[in-house]
């Protein structure tokens, strides 16, 4: 039974590489995506840093947004 | 009524939203493997086979639909001009792509067994074809151009000239004679498929569509910060 689980009664070279390709692809656009999301969260906070605390609080009273992402980004790290 | 489309409403929801799909999200990749892989009986003509479908219907169905998607809120944003839907095209294009390519690729992979042949210049395959290089267009238009205004009239042109491919990809097995095989699950009419593969199908979609809805969020959110971190810079 495993075997032909494994050969898929001779079509595992297909259905394995349908699957795989899928799988990998797949795990690789998340990985990416995940990566360039945490490299805008850092540079976000790094350009916050760059502010004086008068034009920080500015920032951050005027955009609820701005107060999400510094509260996630905290959260999340 | 678009104010809910705002930034400030959607980036917390975006948060919980992520959240809960990594949460449910691998309990029913695992339940839809195991119906795709173990649990669904081979095809009385392709053996198992038949199996790629599983990755391979969900993918042509959900590059079609990112396209529709993209083709209505092009069209809304030339008449309401509401500029999150620019992002919103922006974020779910890159996830059309990788689904019409893996659909390509799997279809290939299919067709060498049943059909005996990678590829046919047939009217299903080539018109998916097209479709990969309209979404290769749209992406270019964002990193190509720089003035936002005029990336959204190319990109809008590009998506509406592209809508025209969609009917032409839904119907080519039906206008033409295809060596690809008529629809076998009709929205309208009965279904041509049995209940222990229309099932596991089912389970496979519902997994694809979290990922994708997983992977437009996170781009979203992506671009969400983007624009906050350049007005900024703008102050």
């Amino acid at each position: 039974m495993t075997s032909n689980f494994i050969t898929m009664n001779g079509y595992g070279l297909f259905v394995w590489l349908s699957f795989g390709i899928t799988f990998v692809t797949c795990l690789a656009v998340y990985f990416k995506t995940k990566k360039t999301l945490k490299k805008y969260e850092r540079e976000f906070l790094a350009e916050l840093q760059t502010l004086t605390l008068e034009e920080k609080n500015k920032v951050l009273e005027d955009s609820k947004v701005a107060q999400q992402i510094l509260a996630t980004s905290f959260k999340a790290n | 009524m678009f104010k809910f489309f705002s930034f400030t409403n959607s980036y917390l929801l975006i948060q919980k939203l992520i959240k809960f799909i990594n949460s449910i999200f691998f309990l029913i990749l695992l339940i839809g493997l195991t119906f795709a892989l173990v649990l669904s009986p081979p095809d009385y003509l392709q053996g198992d086979a038949v199996r790629i479908m599983y990755v391979h219907v969900p993918s042509a169905w959900i590059g079609l639909a990112c396209f529709s998607v993209i083709t209505i809120l092009s069209i809304l944003n030339f008449i309401f001009k509401i500029k999150n839907f620019y992002f919103v095209n922006k974020s779910i294009a890159p996830i059309g792509l990788l689904f019409t390519c893996l659909a390509i690729i799997t279809g290939s992979l299919w067709g060498q067994p049943t059909w005996g042949t990678w590829w046919a210049w047939d009217a299903r395959l080539t018109s998916m074809l097209a479709l990969m290089l309209f979404y290769i267009f749209y992406i270019l238009t964002f990193k190509l151009l720089r003035k936002e205004e005029l990336i959204i009239k190319v990109s809008s042109i590009i998506a509406i000239i592209g809508s025209i491919n969609l009917p032409i990809i839904k119907y080519s097995v039906e206008w033409w004679t295809t060596l690809h095989q008529p629809a076998s699950i009709k929205i309208t009419g009965s279904n041509r498929i049995h209940s222990e593969m229309m099932l596991p199908l089912m389970v496979m979609l519902l997994v694809f569509l979290l990922y994708a809805a997983l992977i437009f969020l996170m781009k979203y959110k992506t671009e969400i910060i983007r624009i906050k971190k350049k007005n900024i810079k703008r102050d």
